[in-house]
């Protein structure tokens, strides 16, 4: 045990040394990635829960959050469908199974504590991180408050300040991460009084889930919900109904967020460097086109000149000629009449 | 002027907040069960000649029978006879041709509802769309008819044991039924879910004999069996024969095929010095007839004894299952074990066993029914001649031996309460009433002879809580192995909050026990808790 | 004497536009009041499952789309070099730059800590994120719109020579502009991908920011028509002899051009549906709204621009542009509201405020006066008597 628990310790402490010293963080990247290593997680036991919300007070308490409206001990809380909100990081559901003939199953909501979270990859500040402990964190301080990340979250769990006018946060479960860092267990782990959540190591628990599967396999769904789903969570669940009858999406996919916009962002450089060369080959094509149409209009032009000019000379040729041939005639025809003239005067002188 | 710009741009706003109104409108899902029946017939049977037209047409088979009954008609109105026996099929006797069937139908029906509803009395559909809808108003409830030991015994009483009525084989020789004593056994040892060459379906079997037989039982103005859908159909009916003042004839006389009382069953038939095995285990034939409503739960296929098909190797006929998967088998409702696991549910049981997960059986039990035979036992039997005998009466003896001693330790070793203080800072200390509890359980064991049986070491009670440990009065205390803290986060143990909650509460829920609902229905609030 | 008279009854206070137009700006200056002392949940029906509204919805994402006439006509007219339709890119420049500055307007009252906006570039940058991309893309087109305006404010105030420098840089601007239009109009598309469990299958795709820049061209152009419509309808008289002459063939000339690039839309949006294969699902309601918007809003002014191209219409060409915008707005509306959240029970999903309506209202209110402003001093309809021909 002591053994255990100081290495336990240790643990924590290079994962809080890692997490403070190392700035890239993958997680939120477009790589694939399967969990850091030795990361912790949570596993809830639906089986095991019986809607106590020993879990919701602690939260509240180590959170130093706001009094409820009524009280966690009032029951009938539960009549209603619930979700996490700015007042209350982790809900507890019951859903009532009478159809299939069974007890009401509760079920716990919080942050998933996604291995590629979608709020991560959304978040245009870099507000939300995957730390190595397992825990998805957010940084006030930072956020512009636009609420992508509650766009992108596929479990709807991220909740806003809404009524908060000038500083606004986004607000989700912690995983109690000053308190994993202290060596202590998150509050709604410490609380539960049928250890229906378990915290450990990611791969411990998703050991235990199997075992507990294969002992009890009457009670338990065959499926370790968020060991893949959305590309894994750091807080997976078992049930003994199928998960879809207790709130929880079925039809999530085993991808990853990152993945989803991977594609349209790796399009992003290529338009920036394509579109510049291909508009200007547009612009330079236009450009020419102009130019030719330009030069075919100034030579057209120009042959006009030439040609009117050839027709005029023509013209002034031909009318010399003419002219000239007019001038002959009448120079001949002056010549002819002055000879006749000469005769006739001559004939008359002669007569 | 620029108002109209303005309008534009409202009017654009308005529109598609509207629209956006009215999406939301139309999505509202209508959920509506229909009206149970146990007599739907879905006629769709055109399907094998290729893809349906139209939705098949469902049909309540008891509503027509019921009406043509009013205006004394039988059967014979709608089923026609091959052999004085009546097909089950709609006016025909043979599926011909898609249209051939199709037409039947449609004339049959049609000028059938017609001709009614021209007398002026209530009648059904004419068209099209009346029969073949795509969602019906009826649900289907029919469940299968059992036909257990009380049904068969109030059978052979009325018929005077005239087992041949029912009993039949098949000669392939002579192509004809023939009725064998002493080799009756279940229908469905022939009769399969579909037909077979020279074989009906269970269903078609099931439908032709009894209700022709009850039909002409009715003729003859006497007590009959039901002949509408609801009768064997329908749990619920007035008039089912699962009626429970009819079915709860008190002690059914064994179903007699010269089965044996008591029997041996070798865990190897072919060694007769039986060494090297493991212990015969004696069988008390008669009690487990008792248990069950037929012999088909632990006879899954004919009346043989189990080593005719399964062997320690196993072999071809038994699918090559041996002997020891048959009678081991957790999960296989034939199996001996199978049988005792699935009892460890009832609610007496399952406070306990629940919690323990799945074949929790140890080596230790393995005695429990492979039981080692005294010495004296077997001279007792020399007397019996046929080895048969022999064996059936040495089972009977060592059965006999087997004294139940339900006991635990004497009422001064028990605590009677116990203080647990673990919570003490939130609540009072739970006060929790062991002597009470053991007490209990003690009485439930008591109640139940397989339980006794298994219960008789004076520690074993203990375990149900006191798990993991050896049996003894004084069992280590919970927090010595379940640590303090929220949660032993070495070794993922169950911490001590934890295993008391799910000890406690999985027993409660187990048991069927209605508290606790709330945490102070075991932690009494603290006396005078100071606000925070 | 007869100027006077006419000039006279515009200078009165009390027209019915400027009392309108009073109302809802007072209206949105006391719900900026409330936005910002009371915070988002006074004055809008947002919610944990709704973080995104009309202010989203409309205010940034129809705006952004219908100020894409400023791209489409600067890159129509500098690069394609369609110079007849010169008269039209400074409106078009206008309207794309105050589109967009609205927009970020608007965004100040969505966002929780609007101060903090430039926090991706200056703090830390998410660049993982496409909104990074978006508001990238967005602050720089400001920049982009605002330059390529300039020349229009520079000669109103008689400053030749920056001038000259800002009207050397067009075409380097519009070639700017229409690459980072392509990346944030198909950006906002691209917003709604990682949300494949939210929004409706028949209106999530991967081809999603193929749909928005592919739309985005239609809204630039139907707008360019519908606004040039509206103007020469308010602004006649600011307008010069070019202008007149030339606005009924750009109309036909975009009214063609919008044609065929809504026959391409058409063929991508039913594209989209095969390759997630989503066929059945038109026969569910939502399936029918989106034949309404498919087929109403897409197919349907397709082919009405195309008859009215054919036959010369430019009346029913103007209508057509109504409806296009229509359905550009439908369109986002569609993917950010409605189709969004469809699997969540009515009670939890999204209807507007009252008062998130009358922001977004007094916000276009804004940005009409603002342009009402501009071109009654500056030379937008017409060219500038100093700086004839030189483009």
């Amino acid at each position: 045990m002591s053994i255990s628990r100081r290495k336990f310790l240790g643990l924590i402490g290079s994962a809080g040394v890692g997490t403070a010293v190392s700035n890239s963080v993958f997680a939120a990247s477009n790589k694939h990635f399967t969990g850091y290593p030795e990361s912790f997680a949570v596993l809830h036991d639906s089986v095991r829960c019986v809607g106590c919300r020993q879990c919701e007070e602690a939260c509240n308490k180590v959170n130093d959050l706001p009094e409820p409206d009524q009280p966690f001990s009032d029951a009938s809380v539960l009549d209603k469908k619930r979700r996490t909100t700015a007042k209350a990081y982790t809900v507890v559901n019951r859903h009532d199974r009478a159809k299939d003939g069974i007890a009401p199953v509760f079920n716990k909501t919080q942050c998933n504590h996604c291995l590629e979270p979608a709020c991560a990859s959304a978040c245009f500040v870099k507000a939300f991180k995957k730390t190595k402990t397992g825990a998805v964190t957010y940084d006030a301080s930072v956020c512009v408050g636009c609420r992508y990340c509650m766009m992108a979250c596929p479990f709807d769990i991220p909740a806003y300040e809404y009524d908060n006018a000038l500083s606004p946060k986004v607000v989700k479960c912690t995983m109690c991460q000053p308190r994993i860092l202290e060596g202590k267990l998150p509050g709604c782990v410490e609380s539960c009084p049928r250890e229906a959540l378990v915290f450990g190591k990611r791969d411990d628990l998703i050991k235990i889930a199997r075992n507990r599967i294969a002992r009890y396999p009457k009670n338990y769904v065959d499926h370790i919900y968020g060991e893949h789903e959305m590309g894994g969570t750091s807080w997976m669940y078992l049930s003994g109904v199928a998960f879809q009858k207790i709130g929880m999406r079925e039809d999530l996919g085993i991808k990853p967020a990152p993945e989803l916009t991977s594609g349209a962002l790796s399009v992003v450089p290529m338009v920036a460097a394509l579109w510049p060369v291909l508009l200007t080959g547009v612009y330079a094509i236009t450009k020419r086109k102009e130019k030719i149409e330009n030069e075919e209009k100034n030579q057209a032009v120009n042959s006009a000149i030439k040609a009117t000019k050839a027709v005029a000379e023509l013209k002034i040729g031909e009318a010399l000629a003419k002219a000239e041939k007019e001038q002959e005639e009448i120079v001949e025809k002056a010549v002819k009449s002055a000879v006749d003239n000469a005769v006739k005067a001559n004939t008359e002188e002669a007569a | 002027m620029v108002i109209t710009r303005l309008t534009v741009v409202l009017t654009v706003l308005a529109v598609a907040v509207i629209l956006y109104g009215s999406v939301q409108a139309f999505d509202q899902p209508s959920q509506d069960s229909g009206q149970k029946r146990a007599d739907i017939i879905k006629i769709d049977g055109m399907k094998s000649f290729g893809n349906l037209e139209r939705s098949g047409v469902v049909f309540l088979h008891d509503l027509h029978t019921s009406a043509l009954q009013k205006v004394d008609k039988d059967c014979t109105a709608c089923h026609l006879s091959d052999n004085s026996k009546l097909s089950l099929k709609f006016k025909r006797l043979k599926d011909t041709s898609k249209n051939e069937v199709m037409n039947i139908y449609h004339d049959n029906c049609i000028s059938c509802h017609v001709e009614v509803a021209g007398k002026g009395d209530k009648s059904g559909p004419t068209t099209c769309g009346e029969c073949h809808v795509k969602t019906s108003a009826y649900v289907a409830s029919g469940q299968p008819p059992t036909f257990d030991k009380s049904l068969h015994y109030r059978h052979s009483k009325s018929q005077e044991n005239k087992c041949e009525l029912c009993h039949h084989e098949y000669d392939n020789s002579t192509k004809k039924l023939i009725y064998k004593e002493g080799q009756e056994g279940s229908c469905r040892y022939c009769h399969k879910d579909v037909n077979e060459e020279n074989r009906m379906s269970m269903k078609s079997a099931s439908h032709i004999a009894c209700i022709d037989c009850h039909q002409k039982t009715l003729k003859n103005k006497m007590e009959a069996g039901p002949v509408q859908c609801g009768g064997c159909h329908d749990p619920d009916s007035p008039n089912t024969i699962n009626r429970t003042d009819i079915k709860n004839i008190v002690d059914v006389p064994r179903m007699e095929r010269k089965q044996p009382d008591f029997t041996m069953v070798k865990t190897d038939v072919n060694d007769k010095e039986q060494k090297g095995v493991m212990d015969s285990v004696p069988f008390d034939h008669k009690a487990h007839e008792g248990y069950n409503d037929s012999c088909i739960v632990c006879h899954h296929k004919d009346l043989t004894s189990c080593s005719s098909c399964h062997s320690i190797e196993g072999k071809k006929e038994g699918g090559f299952i041996s002997l020891e998967q048959v009678m081991h088998n957790p999960d296989a409702k034939e199996s001996c074990v199978g049988c005792h696991e699935s009892k460890k549910k009832d609610k007496d049981c399952a406070g306990c066993h629940e919690l323990m997960g799945k074949h929790s059986n140890n080596s230790s039990n393995c005695g429990k029914c492979h039981m080692e035979q005294v010495g004296n036992m077997k001279e007792a039997t020399t007397s019996h001649k046929s080895k048969t005998d022999k064996s059936a009466r040495l089972a009977e003896m060592m059965l006999k031996s087997r004294t139940p001693i339900t006991a635990t330790y004497n009422d001064e070793d028990i605590p009677e309460k116990i203080l647990i203080k673990d919570l003490s800072n939130k609540y009072e200390p739970v006060e929790f009433p062991h002597r009470k509890i053991v007490k209990a359980l003690v009485n439930n064991i008591n109640n139940n002879k397989l339980a006794s049986y298994f219960h008789a070491e004076k520690g074993t009670i203990c375990q149900g809580c006191h798990h993991n440990t050896p049996p003894g009065k004084q069992p280590p205390r919970c927090v010595s192995c379940h640590v303090k803290q929220a949660q032993d986060k070495g070794s993922f143990k169950i911490g001590l909050m934890g295993a008391y909650h799910l000890q406690c509460m999985g027993c409660h829920k187990e048991m069927g026990m209605e508290k606790p609902v709330s945490c102070t229905d075991c932690h009494k609030e603290k006396a005078h808790e100071p606000k925070k | 004497m007869d100027e006077i008279a006419i000039i006279a009854p515009e200078k009165r206070l009390f027209t019915p536009f400027n009392i309108v137009s009073g109302i809802i700006v007072l209206m949105g200056l006391i719900i900026t009041v409330i936005r910002f002392t009371k915070g988002l949940g006074a004055v809008t029906n947002l919610s944990d499952y709704n973080p995104w509204g009309i202010w989203i919805g409309f205010d940034l994402l129809v705006g952004v789309a219908l100020a894409a006439g400023g791209y489409v006509t600067s890159a129509a007219v500098y690069i394609f070099g369609l110079k007849r339709f010169h008269f039209a890119v400074r409106p078009a420049v206008l309207t794309g730059f105050l589109g967009y500055l609205f927009v970020v307007i608007a965004l100040t009252y969505d966002v929780g800590r609007p101060w903090r906006l430039p926090y991706p570039f200056i703090m830390q940058s998410g660049t993982t994120s496409l909104l990074f991309e978006v508001a990238a893309c967005v602050s720089l087109y400001l920049t982009v719109l605002f330059l390529e305006f300039s020349p229009a404010a520079l000669e109103w105030l008689g400053l030749k020579k920056a001038r000259k420098l800002a009207v050397n840089l067009t075409i380097v601007l519009t070639i700017f502009g229409v690459i980072l239009s392509t990346l944030h109009q198909s950006s906002l598309g691209a917003l709604f991908l990682i949300a494949p469990s939210k929004l409706h299958p028949l209106w999530y795709s991967p081809y999603l920011p193929v749909f928005f820049f592919i739309s985005s061209i239609v809204a630039g152009l139907s707008m360019v028509i519908f606004e040039s419509s509206l103007s020469s309808r308010f602004f006649i008289d600011k307008m010069d002899s070019a202008h007149i002459a030339g606005k009924d063939q750009l109309i036909l000339g975009f009214g063609k051009a919008a044609s065929v690039v809504l026959a391409g839309y058409f063929a991508i949006k039913v594209i989209g549906v095969s390759a997630g294969d989503n066929w059945h699902l038109l026969a569910t309601p939502y399936g029918i709204w989106f034949l309404v918007e498919l087929l109403g809003f897409v197919a349907l002014p397709c082919l009405l621009y195309a008859i009215g191209v054919r036959d010369r219409n430019l009346k029913l060409i103007k209508w057509t542009s109504l409806l296009a915008v229509l359905g550009i707005i439908l369109n986002r509306f569609n993917v950010s509201l409605v189709a969004f959240n469809w699997h969540l029970p009515s009670n939890e999903r999204y209807f507007p405020h009252w008062m998130e309506i009358g922001i977004s209202l007094f916000i276009v209110t804004l940005g009409i006066l603002v342009f009402r402003f501009i071109v009654t001093r500056m030379p937008i309809f017409y060219e500038h008597p100093d700086y004839p021909e030189e483009h």
